[in-house]
C-alpha cells in the first residue's frame, strides 16, 4: 500500500500523543483569535464594571475585570489575535530575512557563505533582548516595530539552519544534475534544495513563534509593547503593579501564554518526529 | 485667607489632638529614593530624587509652612521694605560647613549670585527681577530687586536656592568638581556614603547648629528600581518612609493594612502639583476651542482620581492649584458631562481625523490615565491613538510640539507668577523645552494680566487679577487641567515630624524623631 | 592552536568595533539625548541650561566626531564617563559587575548541573513516569515566561511565606562582615538565582534528553552493548561523553550571556546588577554606559565563543581546527 509522504508524516505526528494535544490546544487558540472579536465585538479598553472584580463572581464578566473595570474575558480574546499575530508574522519575517541568508551562503560558499555568516554571527554578538530594547527605544513601539524588532534578533538561527541543510543538500546527485540541465542557480535554490530543507525550517519555525510570542510579552512587561492594542504580554505588564492585590489578572493571561507556548513546542516536538529524515530512516 | 486642602484641615485638627510626645534621639532612618539621583549637590542638579536627599545635606535661608508662610532656617529674620525692593535676611551665626569652615554671608552671595545663576535655569528666571545681592557683614544678606515682585519671598526655599560653599566651589569648573561626590553643606546630616545602585547614607552632623537637632542617628537612602520591590521593602521592613510616588497607587490600600503605618498627603503645598492634557493650540483639531470644550468635558475624572490615584489629590477645578496662593473656588465648572462634549463636538470642525495622545511615561498609574482617557474621548466621538514613548521620547515630541494631546504635569511653587504663568504667556513659547507654553495658547490681554499682576505690590489687587485670569482660560480651555495630585508619603507612626513643612521631605528630616 | 586563537582574536577585535559603531548610531537615532532627559527631570529648564548641559556631555560636537572620539577611546580601552552619574563608565560596570557575574553563574551552575542531571536520568527511563514527569515540567519551565515565575516566586517565598528576602543584594544597613556577609548574600541570591536558572534548566533538560537518546542509537553504542559492558559504564563513557557536545555549544551561548541577559531577573528582583544598568541607561540616553556594557557583552560572548571552541576540541578530539 502506497502513501502521499505527507500522510506518512500525519501519522507519525498523530502517534505523539503530546502534539495532538498541542494541536488541539493551538485549533482553540486560532478559534478564539479569528472569530472571537467577531462574538466579543466589544473593545477590550472599555470600561464595564467596577475595577479588580474577582473571577466568578458575575456571570456578565466571568474572569472578573481590572484595574480600570475592563472585562479580561474580552482582553483575553482580543489579545489571542494579536499575541498570535506577533508570534506568526515575526517569525515569517524572520524567515525572509534568515532563509535567503542561510540559502546563499550555503549554496555560494566562498566569500559569499564567509561575508554572509560574518554578519550573522555580528547579530548573534549582540546580546538580543537589549538588542531588541534599543530598537524599541529608537522607534517607539508600535505593532509594527515590534514585530520587526523580534525578527530582527530571531534570524540568525534561521540562517545557520538553512545554511547546513544547503550545505548537506548540495553535494546531493539531483542537485549536480538540475545544475548541468542548466538551470539558474535562483531557480534551484527555490525549486531543488529549499524544498528539502523545509521540514527542519518548519520545526524551527514552530518554536520561533513560540519564542516570538514569550518574548513580545517580556517587552509588554518592560513597558516595551504597542498600547494600542490588546495582547495577553500587555495584559500580565498591566496587572504587575496589581500582582499582590490582584493575582489573577497576571495569572490568566500568564496560563493563556503558557498554554499557548505549550502547545507550540508539543507541536514542534511532534513536526521533529514526524518530518525529520533521520528518525523517518530508522522507522523504515 | 485661601482655603485649606481637607486633608490639610484634618492632619492639623490631628495634630491638635494628639498627645504632646517628648522627641527621643537615636534610630536609623530607612526612606526609599527614586530614582537614583545623578548626583547630590543640588544647584548642578535638580531632579527629584537629588532635592530629596540634599534636604538633609544642604540648606537654604527660609523654609515654608504648609500655609507657605516663610519660617527660619539659615537666617533666622528677615525683613521687606515697605516699597517691596528690599529684601534683608539675618543668618544664624556659628553655623558650620561640613568641612569646619564656617559659614557666612559671602557663601549666600556667592552661592545666589555667581554659582546658581549659571547652574540654575528656575532661579535664573526670578533673578531677574533682582538689581543687586550683597553682604554688609558676615552674618547679613541683603537683596535689592528692582521692581517690586511679590513672589520673591517665595523662592528661599532649599530646592531653588540651596546655599553651597563658597570655598570648595569658588573658580572651578562646578560639574566637574572633585569635592562633587562627597557634598560639603550646612544641613543636619553629613553625606558618609554612596553605594551606586544600592543606598546613600547619611550620618547626624554632630556640629548641628540648632541644639539637639537632628534627632536621628543616621539616614539611608535605599535605591529599590521597581515599584513592586518597594513596596516589599515596606512591608518586610527593610524601609520606615515611602515617599511619594515611591509605590504605585493601587498598592496604597494594602499597604495601608499594615499595621503601625501612616499616610499623609501633606508636604506638597509649596509645590502644588496639578496634571493636565497639553493640547496642541498651534496646529490640528485642538486648535479649535470648542473641540477643547469637548475634550475638557469628556474626561471623567473623578473616575480617574478614585481608580488610578487610589482616591488621593483632587479633581482640579482651576489652571492653579488649591493650594497655590490666588486659587479661586468660585469659578464656572469644568466637570465631566459627556453630553455636553458632544455638543461642543458637534459645534467644532473636528471631521474625525485621529488624535495622537502622548501618555506620560512615568509608570503603570499614568499609562492607565492615558487608556482611560483614550476611552473617554473615544465615547464622545474622537478617534485617538496612544503614542509609546519613553522619558527621553516624550521630552523629544513636546518639545517639538509633535502632538496633539500630551499628558504632563508642574510644580506650581507656591505663587502663580511662578510657576503657572510660564504655561499660558506667549513670550514663553519656544520649541525646545516640555516645560514653557507647549500648548502654544495665545492672548495678549491676558498676558497684559499676568505681567501686571506680578508686579502688583498688593495681595488683593494681585487676587483680582488672577481671579480673573482663571475665568478666562477656564473659558479658552487652552489645556484640560486634570488633577491636583497627591503624592502620599507613608510611614511607620512611630517617626514622629517627619513632614512639617509645605516642602516636605525635601525639607530634610532634620525634626523628625522615632518613638522607640 | 595558537595561531587559530590569534586569527580569532584580530576577527573578535573587528567584530567588537563593528557592535560598537552600530550601537552608537542606533542609540543616537533614539529620540532625545541625554542633555534633554536631565533637563526634563529637573521641571525646568531653559535653552542656556541644555546648551551647558551639552557642551559638557561633547554632545554639540557633530555625529562623526563623536563617534570618532569614542572609537579611540575604546580602542584604548576607555568607555568614557556616563553623563548621568558623573563617573566613568568602567567605574560603573565594575562596580555593577560582581553582582551580575554572581547571579548568573550561580543560575548557570544551577542549570547545567540541574539540567544535565535530570536529563541524563530522563533518558535512562525513557519512556517510564519518571521520564514523563521531567519532560513534562522541562517543557512547562520552557514555556513559561520568566518574569511571571520570578514575580510569582517572589510572591510566594518572600511575601506569603516570608522565607527569603524578595529583592535586593544584601540586608542594607546590616553592616555585615566576612561570613556573615556572604551568607547574607547568598540568601537574596537564591530567588534570583533560581527562577533565572530554572529557564536554562528546563533547555538543558531537553537537550541532554533528546542528545542521550540520539547517541545511544548510534552505531558505537549497538557495539559497546555487543561487547557485554555494563550499562552503566555504557551510559557514562560513551553515551554522555558524546551527548555533551551540544550541551557544551548551549552552556557556551548562555556563559555569553552572562552579562546581558539578566535584564528581567535584576529588574523584578531589584539586583544592583548589569543588567539594570543597560536599562536605565537606554531609557536616560546615557550613550557611554549603554555602550560599555555593550561592549563588555559582546567581549564576554566572543570570549566564550572561543572558549566552546576550545572545549570542543579537548572533549571530542576528532574534531580539527579549521580556520
Amino acid at each position: 500500500m502506497s502513501r502521499s509522504p505527507l500522510a506518512l508524516a500525519w501519522r507519525r505526528f498523530a502517534q505523539n500523543r503530546g502534539a495532538v494535544v498541542g494541536l488541539a490546544i493551538l485549533l482553540v487558540v486560532v478559534l478564539v483569535a479569528v472569530l472571537g472579536p467577531t462574538l466579543m465585538p466589544q473593545s477590550p479598553w472599555r470600561m464595564v464594571g467596577r475595577p479588580f472584580l474577582p473571577p466568578l463572581t458575575d456571570a456578565a464578566l466571568p474572569l472578573g475585570t481590572d484595574a480600570v473595570g475592563r472585562d479580561v474575558l474580552t482582553g483575553l480574546v482580543h489579545g489571542a489575535r494579536v499575541s498570535l499575530l506577533v508570534g506568526l508574522v515575526s517569525t515569517l519575517v524572520a524567515l525572509l530575512i534568515g532563509v535567503p541568508v542561510g540559502a546563499l551562503a550555503g549554496y555560494f560558499g566562498g566569500w559569499v557563505d564567509d561575508a554572509l555568516m560574518r554578519f550573522t554571527e555580528f547579530f548573534q554578538t549582540i546580546p538580543s533582548f537589549a538588542l531588541a530594547i534599543v530598537l524599541l527605544a529608537i522607534f517607539q513601539p508600535s505593532l509594527f516595530w515590534i514585530i520587526l524588532t523580534i525578527a530582527i534578533v530571531s534570524w540568525p538561527p534561521v540562517a545557520r539552519l538553512v545554511r547546513g541543510e544547503v550545505l548537506s543538500l548540495r553535494t546531493r546527485e539531483y542537485i549536480e544534475a538540475a545544475i548541468l540541465s542548466g538551470q539558474t542557480s535562483l531557480q534551484i535554490i527555490i525549486r531543488q534544495v529549499l524544498p528539502n530543507a523545509l521540514p527542519p525550517i518548519i520545526v524551527l519555525a514552530s518554536l520561533m513563534v513560540a519564542t516570538a510570542i514569550l518574548l513580545e510579552s517580556s517587552l509588554s512587561f518592560l513597558g516595551l509593547g504597542d498600547p494600542n492594542v490588546m495582547s495577553w504580554g500587555y495584559m500580565i505588564g498591566a496587572a504587575r503593579t496589581v500582582l499582590r492585590t490582584a493575582w489573577w489578572l497576571s495569572f490568566i493571561p500568564g496560563i493563556a501564554i503558557l498554554l499557548t507556548v505549550l502547545a507550540l513546542n508539543l507541536i514542534g516536538e511532534g513536526l521533529n518526529d514526524a518530518l525529520n529524515p533521520r528518525l523517518q530512516r530508522r522507522e523504515e | 485667607m485661601k482655603p485649606l486642602l481637607p486633608s490639610l484641615a484634618l492632619a492639623f485638627a490631628m495634630a491638635a489632638t494628639a498627645p504632646a510626645l517628648a522627641q527621643q534621639s537615636g534610630g536609623t532612618l530607612n526612606m526609599v529614593v527614586q530614582p537614583e539621583p545623578p548626583g547630590l549637590v543640588v544647584g548642578i542638579w535638580q531632579n527629584a530624587p537629588t532635592q530629596m536627599v540634599a534636604g538633609d545635606i544642604f540648606e537654604s535661608l527660609l523654609r515654608y509652612d504648609t500655609d507657605l508662610q516663610p519660617m527660619p532656617s539659615l537666617a533666622h529674620d528677615w525683613s521687606i521694605s515697605e516699597d517691596g525692593l528690599t529684601y534683608t535676611f539675618h543668618l544664624h551665626e556659628g553655623v558650620k560647613w561640613h568641612d569646619g569652615e564656617d559659614f557666612t554671608a559671602h557663601d549666600v552671595v556667592y552661592s545666589v549670585d555667581v554659582f546658581l545663576r549659571e547652574t540654575h535655569p528656575r532661579l535664573r528666571a526670578s533673578l531677574v527681577h533682582v538689581d543687586s545681592i550683597e553682604a554688609p557683614d558676615d552674618h547679613t544678606v541683603v537683596f535689592t530687586l528692582n521692581q517690586p515682585f511679590g513672589p520673591f519671598i517665595g523662592v528661599f526655599e532649599v530646592g531653588t536656592m540651596p546655599i553651597l560653599p563658597r570655598h570648595i566651589y569658588e573658580g572651578t569648573d562646578y560639574a566637574n568638581n572633585p569635592m562633587n561626590a562627597t557634598p560639603i553643606g550646612t544641613g543636619p546630616f553629613r553625606f558618609n556614603a554612596w553605594r551606586q545602585g544600592s543606598y546613600i547614607h547619611l550620618v547626624r552632623n554632630e556640629d548641628y547648629y540648632l541644639e539637639g537637632r537632628p534627632f536621628v542617628d543616621e539616614v539611608y537612602y535605599h535605591v529599590i528600581p521597581d515599584a513592586a520591590s518597594r513596596a516589599v521593602a515596606f512591608e518586610t521592613g527593610v524601609v520606615d518612609v515611602l515617599p511619594g510616588g515611591s509605590v504605585e497607587y493601587f498598592d496604597i490600600e494594602r499597604i495601608m493594612a499594615l499595621p503601625n503605618t501612616c499616610i499623609t498627603d501633606a508636604g506638597w503645598e509649596y509645590f502644588g502639583p496639578l496634571s493636565w492634557l497639553w493640547l496642541n493650540n498651534h496646529e490640528g483639531p485642538m486648535a479649535d476651542v470648542n473641540a477643547r470644550r469637548a475634550v475638557m468635558h469628556a474626561l471623567d475624572r473623578e473616575f480617574m482620581r478614585d481608580a488610578l490615584w487610589a482616591g488621593r489629590g483632587e479633581v482640579a477645578t482651576s489652571p492653579l492649584s488649591s493650594s497655590t496662593r490666588f486659587f479661586d473656588d468660585d469659578l464656572p465648572s469644568i466637570a465631566y458631562d459627556p453630553d455636553l462634549a458632544r455638543e461642543y463636538l458637534e459645534a467644532s470642525d473636528y471631521d474625525g481625523q485621529t488624535l495622537n495622545l502622548l501618555p506620560l511615561p512615568y509608570g503603570e498609574t499614568w499609562q492607565r490615565a492615558a487608556e482611560v482617557t483614550r476611552q473617554n474621548l473615544m465615547d464622545v466621538g474622537f478617534n485617538v491613538n496612544l503614542v509609546a514613548t519613553d522619558v527621553a521620547g516624550w521630552n523629544q515630541r513636546v518639545s517639538d510640539w509633535d502632538f496633539d494631546l500630551a499628558f504632563t504635569f508642574l510644580y506650581q511653587y507656591g505663587d502663580p507668577a511662578l510657576g503657572v504663568a510660564r504655561t499660558y504667556v506667549e513670550s514663553n513659547i519656544a520649541q525646545g523645552s516640555p516645560w514653557n507654553n507647549v500648548a502654544g495658547y495665545r492672548n495678549p490681554e491676558l498676558d497684559a494680566m499676568w505681567e501686571a499682576s506680578a508686579v502688583s505690590p498688593s495681595d488683593a489687587e494681585r487676587q483680582e487679577i488672577y481671579s480673573e485670569l482663571q475665568r478666562r482660560l477656564i473659558e479658552d480651555v487652552p489645556n484640560a487641567w486634570l488633577h491636583e495630585l497627591g503624592f502620599p508619603t507613608i510611614y511607620r507612626c512611630n517617626i514622629h515630624d517627619l513632614v512639617t513643612t509645605g516642602i516636605g521631605l525635601n525639607d530634610g528630616t532634620r525634626d523628625a524623631w522615632i518613638e522607640q | 592552536m595558537a595561531r587559530f586563537i590569534l586569527a580569532r582574536l584580530v576577527k573578535a577585535v573587528f567584530i567588537l568595533l563593528a557592535i560598537l559603531v552600530l550601537n552608537f548610531s542606533l542609540i543616537h537615532a533614539a529620540p532625545g539625548d541625554p542633555a534633554s532627559v536631565m533637563a526634563g527631570e529637573a521641571g525646568a529648564t531653559d535653552e542656556q541650561f541644555l546648551e551647558d548641559l551639552r557642551r559638557r556631555f561633547g554632545l554639540d560636537q557633530p555625529f562623526h566626531v563623536q563617534l570618532w572620539i569614542y572609537i579611540k577611546g575604546a580602542v584604548q580601552l576607555d568607555l568614557g564617563y556616563s553623563y548621568r552619574r558623573g563617573m566613568p563608565v568602567a567605574d560603573l560596570i565594575w562596580d555593577r559587575l560582581p553582582a551580575t557575574l554572581l547571579l548568573t553563574a550561580t543560575a548557570f551552575v544551577i542549570s547545567i548541573v540541574f539540567g544535565v542531571i535530570a536529563g541524563v536520568a530522563a533518558a535512562a527511563r525513557q519512556g517510564r513516569w519518571s521520564d514523563s514527569i521531567i519532560s513534562a515540567l522541562a517543557l512547562l519551565f520552557y514555556a513559561t515566561p520568566l518574569f511571571w515565575v520570578a514575580l510569582m516566586a517572589a510572591l510566594l517565598f518572600s511575601v506569603v511565606l516570608g522565607w527569603l528576602p524578595g529583592f535586593g543584594y544584601e540586608t542594607v544597613g546590616a553592616n555585615y562582615t566576612g561570613f556573615a556577609r556572604a551568607l547574607d548574600i547568598g540568601r537574596h541570591l537564591v530567588l534570583p538565582a533560581t527562577t533565572l536558572g530554572l529557564f536554562f534548566t528546563a533547555i538543558y533538560v531537553r537537550m541532554t534528553r533528546a542528545s542521550m537518546l540520539e547517541v545511544s542509537r548510534l552505531d558505537f553504542v549497538k557495539t559497546a552493548r555487543a561487547k557485554g559492558l555494563s550499562p552503566g559504564v555504557i551510559q557514562r563513557r560513551h553515551i554522555l561523553r558524546n551527548a555533551l557536545l551540544p550541551v557544551i555549544t548551549l552552556a557556551g551561548l548562555q556563559a555569553g550571556q552572562i552579562v546581558g541577559g539578566a535584564v528581567l531577573t535584576e529588574t523584578v528582583f531589584a539586583w544592583p546588577g548589569i543588567g539594570r544598568l543597560m536599562f536605565e541607561a537606554i531609557s536616560q540616553r546615557d550613550y557611554n554606559v549603554l555602550l560599555g556594557v555593550f561592549f563588555v557583552s559582546a567581549a564576554m560572548v566572543l570570549l566564550f565563543n572561543l572558549i566552546t571552541d576550545i572545549v570542543y576540541v579537548i572533549v571530542d578530539p576528532r574534531i580539527r581546527i579549521t580556520e
